[in-house]
């Protein structure tokens, strides 16, 4: 029996290594791609600005709010939205097909179009079909299938899954999109996009007139009235609802909505987040058998034949049955997410992404309805980075709902190395031994030693562009006993809780947080028996251990005792935010945790809630540039504290670089995972601090100071990057 | 019927002209010498034109073939294969958008409207509301939702090959709306 549950073991743990090199392998030839760097890159970079200009004079929050009332409405109502659909569509001379698979939902499709005789399809863009394998399984029966829509007809050409979920073809050039118009067309295509555009008229006109049938996909379907809703902007979408006898809609049961009125909230916010404009240049409602000509010789017309295929499939049912996915039925597909997120904008879709849906969210519809082996390796691309619920058309957890497939997958496929990693964190002194062990051998830090393998994920990311810092020879839990804290008159109690960065590598920036809180009259502990957070283990999926560690830390931290818990580092805040999530409610360990995570903040937000915001400072001129931790900005809510301490510091001048919320790409475990994508990032972040020609970088994460600190000095730029506990302790002399 | 405000004109306008699209103000006596203009102003010689009362009133067919312009008025579904113009009356505008709506099930007003090159679409200055949300109400009060409604909102576009923005794909590679002041 052992035997067998080790070879299974085994086997699990190759089939996941070759997996991952895969991915591995596909992460480098989407960064060898120079269109896509090009183009995405551009895109993206663009994208927040355009984004903003569109959303001018409209309440975006308020419209989120609308959205996500409206659409789970539809949810908790969906089989009366399904019901009330079917019946107001039939009214009107519709007939409705409900699936409940996308197997069933295929096959009905096959025997219509046999039925019918169709021989030739146009097909505007309809994700749902490419579920179905819509092209594949009707090109298999001898039906001729033509995408309408330019980016789906070039990759369709190219023989390619699309990119991202909006702009399907972008990782292909103009040169590239000559050479298989050419070869489509069999006349000479010049590699000029206003030619290519014309070429794609000429092409699809022909096909529009002659087709038998046409095909959508809904952006809205409304059940009070029956009317479905298609949105182009190169009036494809119009043509084959327009030309072709028979219509045919496939949509999926997350697109009802339950008013007519309601899909207003929806076309709000897809142009805007979609393509950045106010609105495309079409948008199309259909209710019922609408009219169309039956003959062009004679002019005869009647209504049409008009079908709705609704994708009632049990992927579908498994999203609206668990809790925490549940939210993913409120997605409108405007791929706003895709566009914001730093992974995103440097591998596109190929990699982080399936055959139909790409990104963050494309990971979770990956998941339910498309492979969830796929979903399992791209789970891992995202930096936890948060960006995308900041624009997301319905205020989807994007994030959190990453993490949470990653613990499915953790529970039910337990890799087995990073466990081991894992397991060592939580092992409190198993973990601190490895760290002295370390500050006393520095060189088995060097990449391709041995020992790396056996460190906790998030300090071995020795990596490209980017230089490693030096444990500490004396950890601050060997310093603190021997701190002096001069605080004549105290006004209340803190206990630090330091986590793995500032206990073994930045003492000092330990040491200035006490100081700074000395300062305005408050005594600091360090609670000795403190472990590691447990965010590395929360973020690879392992539940067990983060609750291992929450418990520790509860236990050790003994909030009972202090005023106030303070941290230096956002990620360990977040971390210990969660801790009640771990225990049940009720339970003695869960009030204690809610009684530890209320007590703690980060410093910035503490100092300043504790009145240490003063006009204080050597007076000394620098230049300051922010770079905003993900942590800190998007799951805490803290940006401006930290601003106002450096700005009222005399002799700070603060220069915003740009997009100084970007994330730097050290997303806890994430840099060593994929090292690929995370230095790109850096070197981002790096180009928007060298412009701003600051003498000194402020950071309020640790992560983030390794991070910036190892890539500024692989570049040689002498520029310094210092904590804002810091900045205060030296600039107000505390030191 | 109240008429259009110059404030509010000018407001469709600047929001069609943002998108590509272009916007002129005519009286009802004068529309069909305004379209026959605009037509020949881009030589189009045939054109599909889905009558209308108002059309009718003002005389825009007659208007058309006078400046030689060969126009159809059956058999859109054919002729608009090949006719370079077209030419239909929306039932609303949306001002803060420069967005033409169509209400109506009339295959042929579609035909019009998308298979042609050039597009003119008429409107009455007294149907141009100010907001997207009031046009959405309006609908929304509709007796009977008809079997198709539709927003047009400038030329046909895409930014598919390398982000760039072009005009002129499956649709129109050129929207006009003509605001006609009522009486
Ligand atoms: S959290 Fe950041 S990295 Fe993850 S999907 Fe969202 S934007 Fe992308
Ligand atoms: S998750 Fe949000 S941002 Fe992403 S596609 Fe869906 S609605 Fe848009």
């Amino acid at each position: 029996m052992a035997v067998l549950v080790d070879e299974k073991v085994r086997e699990e743990q190759e089939l996941q290594q070759k997996r991952s090199s895969e991915l591995k392998q596909e992460i480098h030839d989407a960064l060898d791609n120079t269109t896509l760097a090009r183009t995405l890159g551009n895109f993206c970079k663009t994208y927040p600005g355009r984004r903003l200009k569109s959303y001018e004079g409209i309440d975006f929050e308020g419209n989120r709010e609308k959205i996500k009332e409206v659409k789970s409405y539809a949810a908790d109502h969906v089989d009366e939205m399904i019901e009330k659909f079917t019946t107001n569509c039939e009214k009107r001379g519709g007939h409705v097909f409900h699936a409940h698979s996308t197997e069933e939902g295929m096959e009905f499709i096959r025997q219509l179009v046999k039925e019918k005789g169709v021989k030739t399809i146009v097909k505007s863009k309809s994700m749902a079909s490419e579920e179905l394998k819509f092209n594949h399984v009707l090109g298999d029966d001898g039906v001729l299938v033509q995408e309408t829509d330019l980016g789906e007809f070039i990759i369709a050409l190219e023989g390619n899954t699309p990119v991202h979920m909006v702009m399907p073809a972008l990782h292909l050039n103009k040169e590239q999109v000559a050479d298989l118009f050419t070869e489509y067309t069999k006349v000479e295509n010049k590699p000029i996009i206003s030619e290519e555009v014309k070429t794609a008229r000429k092409v699809m006109r022909e096909k529009f007139i002659t087709a038998d049938m046409g095909v959508s996909g809904a952006n809205v379907a409304v059940a009070e009235t029956g009317t479905v809703f298609t949105m182009t902007n190169e009036g494809n979408g119009r043509m084959v609802g327009t030309l072709p006898k028979i219509h045919l809609y496939i949509f999926g049961i997350e697109k009802f909505v339950d008013k007519f009125e309601d899909a207003r909230y929806i076309f709000k916010s897809l142009p805007r987040n979609g393509t950045c404009q106010r609105i495309t240049s079409y948008i199309s409602m259909y209710t019922g058998a609408n009219e169309v000509v039956l003959d062009k010789e004679t002019d005869e017309k009647g209504p049409k034949d008009f079908y709705c295929v609704i994708l009632d499939d049990p992927g579908r049912r498994a999203i609206l049955a668990e809790p925490e996915f549940r939210q993913m039925y409120e997605c409108i597909r405007c791929g706003a997410c895709l566009d914001v997120c730093p992974a995103f904008a440097l591998v596109g879709g190929h990699v982080f992404g399936s055959n139909v849906y790409t990104g963050g969210i494309g990971t979770m519809l990956t998941h339910f309805l498309v492979s969830d082996e796929r979903a399992e390796q791209i789970q891992n691309i995202c930096l936890q980075c948060g960006r995308c619920k900041e624009v997301c058309a319905a205020g989807l957890q994007i994030p959190e709902m990453i993490m949470k497939l990653r613990e499915k997958s953790a529970e039910e496929h337990p890799n087995n190395i990073k466990k081991f990693a894992l397991d060592a964190v939580s092992d409190r002194k198993l973990f601190h031994s490895m760290l002295r062990i370390a500050s006393v051998a520095q060189a088995p830090f060097t990449k391709g030693q041995p020992f790396i393998r056996h460190l906790p994920m998030f300090l071995s990311g020795l990596t490209e562009g980017r230089s490693f810092p030096n444990i500490a020879k004396v950890p601050f839990r060997d310093i603190f006993p021997t701190m002096i804290q001069k605080v004549p008159e105290v006004k209340g109690n803190i206990a630090m809780f330091g986590g793995c960065l500032l206990d073994f590598v930045y003492t000092d920036l330990a040491q200035d947080v006490i100081l700074d809180l000395n300062s305005i009259g408050y005594k600091v502990d360090f609670p000795m028996d403190q472990a590691c957070c447990g965010c590395p283990a929360s973020n690879m999926g392992d539940v067990e251990n983060a609750r291992k560690e929450a418990e520790i830390n509860i236990e050790a931290m003994h909030a009972e005792d202090y005023d106030y818990i303070v941290s230096a580092c956002p990620s360990c805040t977040h971390q210990i935010r969660q801790y009640p999530t771990f225990f049940e409610e009720g339970t003695e360990m869960h009030k204690r945790a809610v009684t530890l995570a209320e007590k703690t903040f980060d410093f910035a937000k503490l100092f300043v809630m504790l009145g240490g915001l003063a006009d204080e400072g050597d007076g000394k001129e620098l230049k300051v540039t922010y770079h905003d931790s993900c942590h800190l900005k998007r799951s805490l809510g803290v940006f401006q504290e930290q601003r106002d301490l450096l700005s009222h510091t005399k002799g700070v001048e603060i220069v915003e670089m740009q997009d100084s919320d970007q994330c730097c790409g050290f997303g806890g475990s994430y840099s060593v995972l994929y090292p690929e994508i995370s230095a790109p990032i850096l070197a981002n972040k790096i180009e928007n601090i060298k412009e701003t020609c600051a003498d000194c970088v402020a950071v309020d994460c640790p992560g983030c100071m390794m991070q910036i600190r190892g890539g500024l000095d692989a570049r040689d730029i002498p520029m310094e990057v210092k904590h804002t506990a810091t900045i205060i302790a030296e600039k107000r002399g505390l030191r | 019927m109240s008429m259009i405000t110059d404030e509010l004109y000018e407001c469709f306008k600047t929001n069609l002209e943002a998108v590509g699209g272009s916007c002129v103000r005519s009286s009802k006596a004068e529309l069909g010498k305004t379209v026959a203009n605009l037509f020949k102003g881009i030589d189009i010689a045939d054109a599909c034109l889905v009558e209308s009362p108002l059309f009718a009133e003002a005389g825009v067919k007659a208007a058309m073939e006078a400046a030689g312009i060969e126009t159809h008025t059956d058999h859109i579904r054919l002729h608009g294969e090949t006719d370079k113009g077209g030419i239909s009356e929306a039932q609303y505008g949306i001002a803060e958008l420069g967005t033409l709506v169509q209400v109506s099930d009339n295959i042929d007003a579609r035909i019009a409207a998308i298979m042609p090159e050039y597009y003119i679409g008429v409107v009455k200055g007294s149907a141009i509301v100010p907001e997207y949300d009031e046009m959405f109400f309006k609908l929304a009060q509709l007796p009977e939702i008809p079997g198709f409604m539709g927003f047009i909102t400038g030329p046909s576009r895409t930014a598919d090959i390398e982000c760039v923005s072009t005009i002129g794909v499956h649709g129109p590679l050129k929207l006009t709306a003509i605001v006609v002041d009522d009486e």
